[in-house]
Parts: structure tokens; C-alpha cells; sequence
């Protein structure tokens, strides 16, 4: 027993070295929140002087917070990360697990040309795309609109895949039939059988979208033309000028950023872990 | 078997994902974003988005019709390129007023004149008299085919700051330099290695081939314009070799003086501050910057006019650039234009923005006022603003093109290959390396064009 | 006769719909306009001409493509053959039954992937600094040979941001590898154990066969997403390619090219053979994975 014991010592101490390392930008973010101006370069995180543990406790200020609430419509710009990102997650899990079922358990004609042009458009750089998509918004009248943003994000080609595996492993065409025999319709089959087979996906999937929505920022600057209605993750970037960077307010801003994001990890943790790999384990 | 609870059949996070898209969407629809009634106008620049606010507020209340209001929109830099790509290939909406900076004018330029997505303003700019009043070499990267399309925001004139503590306690008296030559032999003794590790710690001048600005810097000043009149390749000339010759001895060789220092980052701020690096070439917004982010150094600074190429040389350069465009897509030009005019005519805008950033206005007759003339503690009481003044009517010209990065780029791997030469053969000395900076510049040329010219649009525009 | 279906003839439709027409509209239309454009070449606004194949000719022959691909699949490689194996490691550290606080760690490695690029962007700028950067200061600690001015982002920029990568990545990864590990069959390895197979034997001759199609997966996304790689270097970088184009990435190219140049049809055709070059990459994964199965 006690060797047992012994044995994880190393391996902790493994761990938490690994993780040293890892965490060491994120204390950097921390330090530089809470810094000045004038404090910024003089140490690498908390500025040093007279107080417990040779750093200078006093020194450390909330300027950067009230800063951005003062001067950037920071509010507003969560709202419109939240609406943005938490919209477009629920709608692309929606689609993308309703395309996945459709092609795993129903056989039609057609489905494997779809099937193929779906895995296909999986290497297409996303670069590639980035001209033809914004005449073609601008074509549909979709520009300086939420739905510019959020329509052309629902269907990733990741997400049926993602779906599609799931679907053909976790769940069994007898169970389906099963329920058909019973009179089940379609859609209840759908809610009430299919998508709890699906959890750990749903949960991963829906995770991967909110922080891709969260962290984009360059796509709702081209997109959107109001400035009220830039999200989150626009505004942290216009901190960045051209010429000189306020260090302090964009760590400050990132910091507002993250939180959201870091509990939503925590709540979806078990299922994402669980859903990453349904597509992966059976291949 | 359905699902016992029912409730089940979605993970808790997704249900709250669920939840917040709910009562976000609710809060949207009950706080909508309004469109704000009157025209756009689109900077990428937060300091002059917030020095324009007071100014835009005067200019919208004495407008009668909110149509006719302007409203200022922070764009990030990268976003503003893709808008006006877009603007300008597919007619999506564009705003009427856009701040734009060299680069991105210069690829406007890329089309023919006809084809250009912003308002010629030449005859204008004649017929009201501000060729003259405002800084005539202040237009040219502005300007193509003699035609002009923005108002320049600045001059960017740049000096050199050095430390004044340092250097005087050391004896030195700065007024005897005048080119680099000098400089370098003045200050020479200077750099020394003060800790006994053999290698030195102190260096006169930040600056490295890898500084893709401080490259474009230092060629521009000895008269460099990269392209010639009619916007072909222009890069072999024997000026250039000269420079880049030059430059190598500064960086490699046993007469390195050089270090180097980036700026903007902690590495080079320290450096900075202790003293590793006595004398940086500071353009007035870069002061501006030491100004708000290096109060370590005030009082121990004091600027002076760059060191020439030769005797009687330039003893300036230009570094960045920022213009006020008006689209083509605007409804009322002369609106517009009367609004441009009021921001960069104005002296309430240029005190304001001067005091902030540092940065002078192109306009000449604001020259004259006051705080321009004002002493700087920063900089050891010295009259900052009448300094940059000085030296604005002599920056160099600039010609605009849209592959200028693409050559400045270039110029950085040519210095580089030089410097490379100069270390594997020993010989660091100017004449030695003019043949081989030929070569590399004509290969330079040579490639280059066949890269510009292989578009079959790009050398026919008229 | 086939067997009627046992669901209605809407069912599949109805259910494939929304994604087939979003699919459709926002990312099988723009493909087609850009295998168009790939045809052309554009220069400034609204100046097109049709080159039929001569933008994929001159692409064979472009000194800068090639630069770009060289440097993209040295960080397709170091990324795969570094960032992989320590997400691996990590995963089986974490992978024991009688460790407290998984959940923990797993946050603190999953957490990179949770910021911006922005953050990412300024962060690594200032560890990557010379002389200053905490990288080099550590590493000059740890080993007096190492020099303090080691020019990460002006020479190395691919080996710096493969060390950015791993950071960014790996907890990500090991995600997978902790959920494929915690699948294989822990009797075997107990027999093993008492068979008297050291953990190198056991790790090579049970862990490793179970999890390869894990492996196999993961290693292509990680290369898929690897030869895409443009926001990180061109944030670290401030928006450019770096001294001497050291930062150069296949995708980096394609934006300099389509949105800084002008030349959108030239942009197009570097992405359609990225993607023809992906599919590539793709099937053979795939003919290899099928290979290994009985």
C-alpha cells in the first residue's frame, strides 16, 4: 500500500511541474490586470518592493477594470458575446446533430455523395473561403446583421462528421426500430432516444462552438457595421493600437473574457471529454 | 427505452447554454442596437477616435439634419483592410470618411485612377490653397499618378533621442555630429564593456536588420523611393548599395555600435532604461509613446537632429503615416469635405492630439501656435514640438505602391545576406561590400519585378 | 423486393435539411466561386481576367510558396512529433486509477485553449524576447550554455512556434489520448503486470495497439490543423511574415497574396491546392488506418 503511495510522489511532482509551466502565462495575465502603467516593464509580474514576499502589494490597482467599463461599452459587448456565441452553439448542435442522425440511420439516395462532400470540405482551408463568403453575405443582404454572423457558422463540416460518427456507434437500429413498432414518430424518437445517446457529443460540440463564437474577432468586424453591436472579443482586440499597446487593459479585458468560457468548461467537462473521443475511438 | 428523467436527454452546461441564448436573445431584442442616424466615418486609431470625439460632437450639433451627423467607428486595423477590400471589389456599404494608413493606400492605388474607391482630391486641394498651406512633402505618399486622393494627418518626421545624462557626463558635446560618420566617431568611446564579461555593454544606437522600420528609415533618408515616377521596381541604385554597405558595419564587425532593441517590447524597454542603448531614431509619435509608457526616462533625454548620410545631407526621415480619405460612395462630398477640413485644419484638434501623442500637425500655419513651442520636461526642457517642426518641410518623399511591404521586406534579407558575406569573408568595411550589395539588389530587382509583373493588371493600370 | 423502410419517405429530408442547405449555401457556394477565381487574376477592385491554369503554373515555380510549404511542414512535423507525445505523456500521467485532483489538472492543461489568439499573440511575444524573455532567461538558467540572445523570433520563428504550439495544443490533445487510455481493457495489463512485463513492455505491446486509432486521428487533425497555421504567427509576428519571410505559412501567403497584394485569384489558387494537398494527406491516413485492421 504504502509503496503505491511512494510511486504517485513522482508522478504528482511531474504533474504539478507540467502544470507550472502551463499556468505561467495565465499568472502573467493575472499580474498585469492589476498593474499600472508606470509598474508594467519593471517586473516581469508583480511589481516589486517593501511588502510580503518582497512585492508591492499596495501597487496593485483596478484602474485597468474601471478603465473599461469607463471608456469601452464593455456591457454591452458581453451581452452581445453571449447572445452571439450561446445562439450560435444551440442552433449549430441543433443542425449539425439533426444532419448527423439523417445521414447515419436513414439510407436514401444521395447520401453518400453528401457524405463524401461533407468529409471532403473537411481539409478545405477556411481561408479559402473568406472572399467569395463576404460578397456572397453581402449578395443575400446579410451584412451588418446578427444572422451575417451566425448562418454561415451552423453547418460546419466538423460537426456532421462529429455527429455522424457518433450516431452510426452509439446508437443501435434496433432500439430505433423497436420504438417504431411501438408508433413512436419521428421527432419524439429523435428527443427522446437519439439525443441522449448523444450527450457527451452534444456537450463537446456545443463547447467547441460557444469558443469558437467567443473568441472570433475578426469576423464580426467585417461583418458587423454598428459598433454597439461588436462582441466581446472585438473590443479586447481595438485595445491593441497600432503604434503602442496598453498591456494593462487588454489583460484586464481578457481576463473579463475568459471567465464565462472557464465555467462553461467546467460545467460541460465530463461530457466534452466523453464526446471528443465518440468520434474518435471507434474511427 | 426513452429516457427515465426528462430533462436527461441534454447535458446541465447545454441547458444553460440553452438558458443564456434565451434571455440574451430577449435582451437584444428589448436593447437594440440603433443604427446611428448620419454618416460613417471608420479610424483604426484609438487615440484619434477619442481626440475626434469633441470635435465630431461641435461638428453634429451645429448640423441641423441628424442625417448629416457623423459617427466615428474603431475599426481594428486588420478589419478596416478587409472592409475596404470588400468596399472597393463587391460595392459593399463603405463609410464616407475612412482614416487610412500608408499601406492600406498605397493598395488602393494598385487600380487604375478611375478605378480608385476614393474622391480625387487634387483640384480641390488646389483651388482652396492647401497644397500651400500644408506641408508639400507631407502629400507624396498620399498621391499617384500627380493625382491626390486624402488629406495627410501628419508629417512623422523623425530625430535622434539620446541620453542626455549619460552622454554629457561623459563630455560630449552632440552639436559636433553631423553625420554618421561623426557619430560614430564621437560617441564611440562610449561604448564599452563595463562588467569585464569581453563583451560590451553599452551601444550608441538601436538598430538591426531584422527592424524592417529602421531599414525603410534609414534608406529613405539617404533618398530612397523604391519605385520610380512611372511605378516600376526601382531598387539597384548605388545609393542603395551604399546605404546597405554602410549598415553593415553598424551591426557586425569589430566596429559594431548597434544593438538590437526592439521597441514596443520589455526587452528593449530595459534596455532603454539602464542605459544598454544610448541613442534611438524617434519619430514624434514613437515620443509620444516614451512620453505615456517610459516615465523612467524622463529628464534624461534630450532629442537632436538625425546624423546625415553625407555633409550637408537630409538630417531627417519619415516613419508611418496616417490620411483622411473620402469615398466615392458618399452621398455629399461637400459636407464631407467641409468636416475633413474642420478635423485637420482645426488648432483645438492639433493642441488636443498633440498633447496626447505628440504627433504634429502637416499644417503649416498651426506652426506658429503656441503649444508646439511649449519646453518639455521629458525631454530636459527642450522645445519638442519646435523640433520636429524643423526638421517637417525636409522629410524625404515617398512614393506609393502596393507592393512597397513586399520590398521592404526584401531590403531586410538583402542586409541580411550582406551581413552574412561580411562575417564569413571578415571584411565589414563599405567599399568592400558595394560590389556584393550590387549583385543582391539587382538579383533583388530581378526577382521582384517577376513577381509584380507576372500580374498581367498590376503594370498596366494608367 | 426491398423491404418498405420502416420510416416515413419525409423522415431522412427533413432531418438532413437544415444542415444540407446551410452547407449548401455557406460553404459549398463560396468553394465553387473560389475554384473560379483560382481561374483568374484580380488586381485591385473589380479587375479580373481569366488565366485558365497559369496562376497553378506560376505557383509551381514561386520561390515564396515553396518557402511558405517548407516552413509549414517543418511545423506540421515538429508540432506532430513533439506536441503528440507530450500530450500522450500527459494523459498517461493522469491516467492513474488512484490519482487525486484529475479533474484539476485536466483544467489547468485544457486551459490555453480557452484564450483568444489576441492573448496568445501578446503573451508569447514578451516570453519570446531576447535577453528578457522569460524562455531565454529560463533557459540560461537551467543550462549556462544557452544563449541569452537567442533570436527566437527573428531566426527561429518555427521552432518558436512549435513551442507556442504545444502549450496551445497539448492539453487538448491529451484529451483524446486520457479517453482512448482510459478504454483499453485493464485486465489485459493486470495479467501483464503479473506476468512480470515491465511498463515499457506492457506500454508498447497492449496500451499502444488499443489506442492507435485514437492516434491515427488525432495525428491527422493535428496535421490538418498544422498545415493551416496563420493567426499565431501572424499575431506574434504583428502582422507580417517576420525578417526574411522565417514566418511564412502556406495560409499566411494566401492572405499577404488575396487581401494585402490584391491578387484573389492567385490567393484562391494557393488554397485549392492546400486543400488538394489535405486531401492527399487525408487518404493515405485513411489507407493506412484500414491497413492496420485484420
Amino acid at each position: 500500500m504504502r509503496r503505491r503511495t511512494l510511486t504517485l510522489l513522482p508522478l504528482y511532482a511531474a504533474l504539478v511541474f507540467f502544470a507550472a509551466l502551463t499556468l505561467v502565462p495565465f499568472a502573467w495575465m493575472l499580474a498585469a490586470a492589476f498593474k499600472s502603467r508606470e509598474d508594467f516593464f519593471s517586473s516581469f509580474f508583480l511589481p516589486r518592493g517593501d511588502g510580503l514576499l518582497g512585492i508591492a502589494w499596495g501597487r496593485l490597482t483596478l484602474v485597468n477594470f474601471q478603465r473599461l467599463f469607463a471608456e469601452f461599452p464593455i456591457g454591452r459587448a458581453m451581452l452581445n458575446s453571449l447572445f452571439l456565441a450561446s445562439v450560435t452553439s444551440a442552433f449549430a448542435t441543433l443542425a449539425c446533430a439533426m444532419g448527423g442522425y439523417g445521414l447515419a440511420k436513414f439510407a436514401f439516395r444521395g447520401r453518400g455523395a453528401i457524405t463524401a462532400l461533407v468529409l471532403g470540405a473537411l481539409v478545405v482551408p477556411t481561408s479559402l473561403l473568406i472572399a467569395p463568403s463576404y460578397q456572397l453575405l453581402w449578395q443575400l443582404g446579410l451584412l451588418d446583421s446578427y444572422a451575417g454572423l451566425i448562418l454561415p457558422a451552423l453547418a460546419p463540416a466538423f460537426g456532421v462528421f462529429l455527429f455522424r460518427q457518433t450516431m452510426l456507434n452509439a446508437v443501435p437500429r434496433e432500439l430505433l426500430e423497436a420504438a417504431r413498432i411501438d408508433g413512436a414518430g419521428e421527432l419524439r424518437i429523435f428527443f427522446t432516444i437519439v439525443l441522449p445517446l448523444a450527450r457527451p457529443t452534444i456537450g463537446a460540440f456545443l463547447l467547441i462552438v460557444f469558443l469558437g463564437s467567443w473568441n472570433n474577432f475578426i469576423g464580426p468586424q467585417t461583418v458587423l457595421q454598428e459598433p454597439g453591436a461588436f462582441p466581446l472579443s472585438v473590443a479586447i482586440n481595438n485595445l491593441r493600437g497600432i503604434y503602442a499597446t496598453d498591456y494593462g487593459l487588454i489583460m484586464a479585458g481578457t481576463l473579463l473574457s475568459i471567465a464565462p468560457v472557464m465555467c462553461l468548461f467546467l460545467l460541460l467537462q465530463r461530457e466534452f471529454v466523453a464526446g471528443l473521443t465518440a468520434g474518435a475511438v471507434k474511427g | 427505452m426513452p429516457s427515465q428523467r426528462p430533462l436527461d436527454f441534454l447535458p446541465t452546461g447545454a441547458w444553460i447554454v440553452l438558458a443564456l441564448a434565451v434571455l440574451s436573445s430577449a435582451a437584444c431584442l428589448a436593447w437594440p442596437v440603433r443604427a446611428r442616424p448620419g454618416r460613417q466615418f471608420w479610424l483604426f486609431s484609438p487615440p484619434n477616435e477619442q481626440h475626434y470625439r469633441a470635435a465630431i460632437a461641435r461638428w453634429n450639433a451645429a448640423q441641423p439634419d441628424p442625417a448629416a451627423h457623423a459617427n466615428l467607428t474603431l475599426i481594428h486595423f486588420q478589419a478596416l483592410e478587409r472592409r475596404l477590400v470588400a468596399a472597393f471589389t463587391v460595392d459593399a456599404p463603405v463609410a464616407d470618411l475612412v482614416e487610412t494608413e500608408s499601406l492600406m493606400m498605397a493598395r488602393a492605388f494598385g487600380a487604375p485612377l478611375a478605378d480608385i474607391g476614393f474622391v480625387d482630391l487634387t483640384d480641390r486641394l488646389s483651388a482652396e490653397g492647401l497644397f500651400d498651406r500644408i506641408n508639400a512633402p507631407s502629400f507624396s505618399i498620399w498621391t499617384t499618378r500627380g493625382r491626390t486622393f486624402s488629406l495627410p494627418h501628419d508629417v512623422h518626421p523623425c530625430l535622434l533621442a539620446y541620453r542626455a545624462d549619460l552622454v554629457e557626463a561623459a563630455g560630449i558635446d552632440v552639436s559636433t555630429i553631423e553625420t554618421w560618420d561623426d557619430f560614430r566617431r564621437v560617441l564611440g568611446p562610449l561604448v564599452r564593456d563595463l562588467d569585464g564579461d569581453g563583451r560590451p555593454d553599452r551601444y550608441l544606437l538601436n538598430f538591426w536588420e531584422t527592424n524592417r522600420d529602421l531599414v525603410t528609415v534609414l534608406l529613405r533618408q539617404a533618398g530612397a523611393q523604391f519605385f520610380d515616377a512611372d511605378r516600376r521596381l526601382e531598387l539597384d541604385t548605388a545609393r542603395n548599395a551604399h546605404v546597405l554597405a554602410s549598415l553593415v558595419s553598424w551591426i557586425a564587425g569589430p566596429g559594431r555600435f548597434c544593438v538590437d532593441a526592439p521597441e514596443f517590447t520589455a526587452g528593449g524597454d530595459a534596455m532603454r532604461l539602464d542605459g544598454t542603448v544610448l541613442c534611438s531614431i524617434l519619430p514624434d509619435w514613437q515620443a509620444g509613446t516614451w512620453k505615456n509608457y517610459l516615465p523612467g526616462l524622463g529628464g534624461k533625454v534630450k532629442l537632436m537632429p538625425l546624423p546625415a548620410w553625407e555633409p550637408g545631407g537630409r538630417r531627417t526621415s519619415v516613419w508611418g503615416g496616417t490620411s483622411l480619405g473620402i469615398t466615392k460612395a458618399a452621398p455629399d462630398f461637400e459636407r464631407s469635405w467641409a468636416l475633413a477640413k474642420d478635423l485637420y485644419l482645426s488648432p483645438q484638434v492639433a493642441e488636443s492630439l498633440f498633447r496626447a501623442t505628440n504627433i504634429v500637425s502637416p499644417v503649416k500655419d498651426l506652426w506658429t501656435l503656441p503649444f508646439y513651442h511649449e519646453p518639455d520636461p521629458y525631454f530636459s526642457g527642450q522645445k519638442v514640438g519646435a523640433l520636429y517642426i524643423a526638421q517637417a518641410p525636409h522629410v524625404p518623399e515617398r512614393r506609393s505602391s502596393p507592393h512597397a511591404a513586399l520590398v521592404m521586406d526584401r531590403m531586410v534579407t538583402v542586409l541580411s545576406a550582406l551581413k552574412a558575406r561580411a562575417n564569413a569573408e571578415r571584411r565589414f568595411d563599405a567599399p568592400a561590400l558595394l560590389p556584393e550589395a550590387r549583385r543582391l539588389l539587382a538579383l533583388a530587382q530581378r526577382e521582384l519585378s517577376t513577381r509584380i509583373d507576372r500580374n498581367l493588371l498590376a503594370g498596366s493600370a494608367p | 423486393m426491398k423491404p418498405a423502410p420502416p420510416y416515413p419517405r419525409w423522415a431522412p429530408w427533413f432531418f438532413t435539411a437544415p444542415f444540407l442547405v446551410l452547407f449548401g449555401v455557406f460553404t459549398l457556394w463560396p468553394l465553387a466561386q473560389s475554384l473560379v477565381l483560382a481561374l483568374q487574376q484580380t488586381f485591385g477592385p473589380k479587375r479580373t481576367v481569366f488565366v485558365g491554369l497559369g496562376n497553378f503554373e506560376f505557383l509551381l515555380r514561386d520561390p515564396l510558396f515553396w518557402h511558405a510549404m517548407r516552413n509549414t511542414a517543418f511545423y506540421a512535423l515538429g508540432a506532430v512529433a513533439i506536441q503528440l507525445p507530450v500530450a500522450l505523456g500527459l494523459a498517461l500521467l493522469l491516467n492513474r486509477p488512484k490519482l487525486r485532483g484529475r479533474a484539476c489538472f485536466r483544467l489547468i492543461f485544457f486551459a490555453p485553449s480557452l484564450v483568444g489568439l489576441v492573448f496568445v499573440g501578446v503573451i508569447f511575444t514578451l516570453l519570446f524576447q531576447k535577453r528578457t524573455g522569460l524562455i531565454n532567461a529560463g533557459l540560461h538558467a537551467l543550462w549556462r550554455g544557452w544563449d541569452p540572445e537567442f533570436a527566437w523570433l527573428d531566426q527561429h520563428v518555427m521552432p518558436a512556434l512549435i513551442v507556442a504550439s504545444v502549450w496551445l495544443y497539448a492539453g487538448f490533445n491529451m484529451i483524446y489520448f486520457l479517453a482512448a487510455l482510459q478504454n483499453v481493457n485493464r485486465e489485459l495489463l493486470d495479467a501483464a503486470s503479473i506476468d512480470g512485463a515491465d511498463p515499457w513492455a506492457r506500454f508498447r505491446h497492449i496500451v499502444m495497439p488499443e489506442i492507435r486509432p485514437v492516434a491515427g486521428f488525432v495525428v491527422l487533425l493535428s496535421v490538418i490543423g498544422s498545415f493551416q497555421l496563420f493567426e499565431l504567427p501572424w499575431v506574434l509576428l504583428n502582422n507580417s511574415a517576420g525578417p526574411g519571410d522565417r514566418g511564412l505559412t502556406v495560409v499566411m501567403y494566401l492572405y499577404q497574396t488575396g487581401f494585402l497584394t490584391g491578387d484573389l485569384g492567385y490567393a484562391s489558387a494557393i488554397g485549392w491546392v492546400l486543400g488538394l494537398l489535405l486531401t492527399g494527406v487525408a487518404f493515405v491516413q485513411a489507407r493506412l488506418a484500414r491497413a492496420e485492421v485484420p
